[in-house]
C-alpha cells in the first residue's frame, strides 16, 4: 500500500503508511505525529503501528489546508524526529514471574518456565505506541520462540501491574481492566499516575527492560 | 460552592474533554453530547472550556451558596425552582434556592451549567472525569463543588438556544476504512435502521441491525475519535463516544459528523437510528451553524 492521507470525519485525518508492521514505519508514524503536534501545532496526534491520527479544529484550519500539510509531510518520505519528544529513556521493570498463564505459555512453546523467563528478560524492547488504556505501551518484538496468540477467552479482570505477552508483543497493564493478553508476571512499578504532569512511566520510543526478581 | 442535594444515578463533572494526553492512551472523556454542554455554558455566559455537570439519571437537585445563572440542556430536560422552566434556556437562582433538573423517559444525558463554571482542580489539563483511571469522581448527595467567579444578575435569565432535534437521523461521512467494505455493505449501512443496544455507555453506542461485515484481512490498530463507527467481526457497529479508547483495531466504516454526535449519544436503548451520508462541506456547515447559535446566545449576554 502506498502511503495516503484520508479524512477521518471533518476534524481529523488518518495518515496510513502501510499495511504491515515494520519497526522503521512505527518511527515514521511517530515522527509525523510529533511534527503535527509540536511543529505545526495544528492539534493533537495519535501515532500507532503504521498510521497517525492527526486532529485539528476545522473552524480554524480549513480541512483542505490540513490535508495539504499532511500530504506534504508524508511526501518527505521516511524521517525520524525528536520534535517535542524528550530523549528516549530506558525503563527497567522489576518483575516477579508468577503469572497465571506462565506455565501454559511455556509449555505450548516447548520451553521450561525458566527458559521463557530468560528469553523474556534478555531483550530490550521498544515501546511502539500507547493505546488501549492510559499508560498501556505496546512493546516489542518478542523472541520468536515465545510468541503466542492472545487468550481465546479474555479475562474480565486483569490486575494492575500485570506483565503480559501476546502476538510478539509485551506490555504492562497500568490499571485493572478486562484483557486478553497472557499474564506471565507482575510489577509493583506505577505505570500511570494522573497526579503528575508526565503521567506515564513509558512513552512511545522509550526502551523497556524486564528485570526478574 | 454548588451543593448537591440529590446526585442522580451517575453524574460527573465534564468539560470539552482532555485532548493533551491522547497519545499516552488517556481517553478524551468530556461531555458525551458536546453541543448540549456547550449550549448550557453559552446560556450562562461561561467560556467554551468551562466545566459543567453531566447528569445520568434524573432528578438532580442542588443549591448554590450565592446567586447564579444556571441552565440545563440535553434531551427532554427541564429545570424546576418554584416554577418549571424549559431546558435550553437560562434561569437566575438566588443563594440557597433549591433547583431540580428533571428529565423524561428519553433523557440519557442532561448537562447543567452554572455561571462561573465548576471550578474543581484540573487534572492533565482538563476537569473532565474519567473514572476508570481515577480522574474525577462520581458525584454523590452531600457533595459540594467550588464554582468560578461570576457576576450573576437577573438580567442573565431567559436566554435561549434552539435545542438539538434528537430525531434519530444522524449524518456521517464515509471512512476512513470504507474501502474495507463491499459497496453493498456500505450502502446497507447508510440505508438500514439500527436499534440501540442496552449495553451502550459513555464509551460507545452499540447498534443492532443487519450485520455489516468488513472484507477479510488484518487491520493494524490506529488512532480513533468520538463519532467513529467501528465494525467488529460480528458486524454489529459501535459508535465511539467520549470515553473511547484512543486506538482501535476494527475497521471504521463511517464517522458521525461533529454536529450530530449528541444525537447518537442521546439515543436510548430500543430506539432506532439511521445514518445519512454527507460530505465534508455539509459537516463543516453544520458545525458553523452550531457555533453561530452559541455565539448568538453569548452576544445576548
Amino acid at each position: 500500500m502506498k502511503p495516503r492521507v484520508v479524512p477521518f470525519g471533518e476534524g481529523a485525518l488518518l495518515v496510513e503508511l502501510g499495511d504491515d508492521f515494520q519497526e522503521s514505519v512505527v518511527g515514521w508514524a511517530r515522527s509525523i505525529a510529533d511534527t503535527w503536534e509540536t511543529i505545526f501545532t495544528f492539534g493533537p496526534a495519535v501515532p500507532a503501528y503504521t498510521s497517525a491520527l492527526l486532529r485539528f479544529d476545522p473552524l480554524r484550519l480549513a480541512p483542505a489546508d490540513a490535508e495539504k500539510s499532511a500530504n506534504d509531510l508524508v511526501a518527505r518520505g521516511q524521517f525520524t524526529t525528536n520534535a517535542g519528544n524528550k530523549l528516549a529513556r530506558v525503563v527497567e521493570v522489576p518483575t516477579t514471574y508468577d503469572g497465571p498463564d506462565l506455565a501454559e505459555t511455556a509449555e505450548r512453546s516447548h520451553l521450561s518456565v525458566g527458559q521463557l523467563v530468560a528469553l523474556h528478560t534478555e531483550r530490550e524492547y521498544t515501546a511502539y505506541f500507547l493505546g488501549f488504556m492510559p499508560g498501556f505501551a505496546y512493546c516489542g518484538r518478542l523472541d520468536p520462540r515465545i510468541v503466542a496468540p492472545r487468550l481465546e477467552r479474555p479475562r474480565e479482570r486483569v490486575p494492575a501491574g500485570s506483565v503480559a505477552i501476546a502476538d510478539g508483543q509485551t506490555a504492562v497493564y497500568p490499571l485493572a481492566s478486562p484483557g486478553g493478553w497472557r499474564l506471565i508476571g507482575r510489577t509493583e512499578l506505577t505505570m500511570f499516575d494522573p497526579s503528575t504532569s508526565e503521567p506515564v512511566r513509558v512513552r512511545a520510543g522509550d526502551r523497556l527492560r524486564f528485570v526478574p526478581l | 460552592m454548588i451543593r448537591i442535594v440529590e446526585a442522580g444515578v451517575r453524574s460527573t463533572v465534564q468539560d470539552r474533554g482532555r485532548f493533551s494526553h491522547l497519545r499516552s492512551g488517556v481517553p478524551p472523556a468530556g461531555a458525551a453530547d458536546p453541543f448540549a454542554l456547550a449550549a448550557a455554558n453559552a446560556l450562562v455566559g461561561n467560556a467554551e472550556n468551562a466545566a459543567g455537570i453531566e447528569i445520568i439519571g434524573t432528578p438532580f437537585r442542588f443549591t448554590c451558596d450565592d446567586s447564579r445563572v444556571v441552565a440545563v440542556a440535553g434531551r427532554d430536560v427541564s429545570l424546576a425552582t418554584r416554577s418549571r422552566l424549559s431546558g435550553w434556556s437560562s434561569a437566575f437562582v438566588r443563594a440557597g434556592q433549591q433547583v431540580t433538573v428533571h428529565g423524561g423517559h428519553s433523557t440519557r444525558f442532561a448537562y447543567l451549567a452554572v455561571s462561573g463554571g465548576i471550578a474543581t482542580g484540573p487534572l492533565l489539563g482538563s476537569r473532565s472525569s474519567y473514572l476508570p483511571a481515577g480522574l474525577g469522581a462520581l458525584l454523590g448527595s452531600g457533595d459540594a463543588l467550588p464554582l468560578g467567579d461570576a457576576d450573576a444578575g437577573p438580567e442573565g435569565a431567559a436566554r435561549r438556544i434552539e435545542p438539538t432535534s434528537y430525531d434519530g437521523r444522524v449524518r456521517a461521512m464515509a471512512g476512513p476504512h470504507d474501502d474495507r467494505f463491499a459497496a453493498e455493505a456500505l450502502a446497507l449501512f447508510f440505508s438500514a435502521t439500527f436499534v440501540i443496544d442496552p449495553a451502550s455507555d459513555r464509551q460507545g453506542v452499540r447498534l443492532g441491525g443487519p450485520p455489516i461485515a468488513p472484507r477479510a484481512g488484518e487491520l493494524q490498530s490506529c488512532g480513533v475519535l468520538a463519532g467513529a463507527v467501528q465494525v467488529p467481526r460480528g458486524g454489529a457497529p459501535i459508535v465511539l463516544l467520549a470515553d473511547h479508547q484512543t486506538t482501535g483495531g476494527y475497521p471504521v466504516i463511517a464517522t458521525v459528523i461533529g454536529a450530530d454526535l449528541g444525537k447518537v449519544a442521546q439515543c436510548v436503548p430500543g430506539e432506532g437510528v439511521r445514518f445519512y451520508r454527507v460530505e465534508r462541506d455539509e459537516a463543516l456547515a453544520a458545525l458553523r451553524a452550531e457555533r453561530g447559535s452559541l455565539e448568538g446566545a453569548r452576544a445576548s449576554a
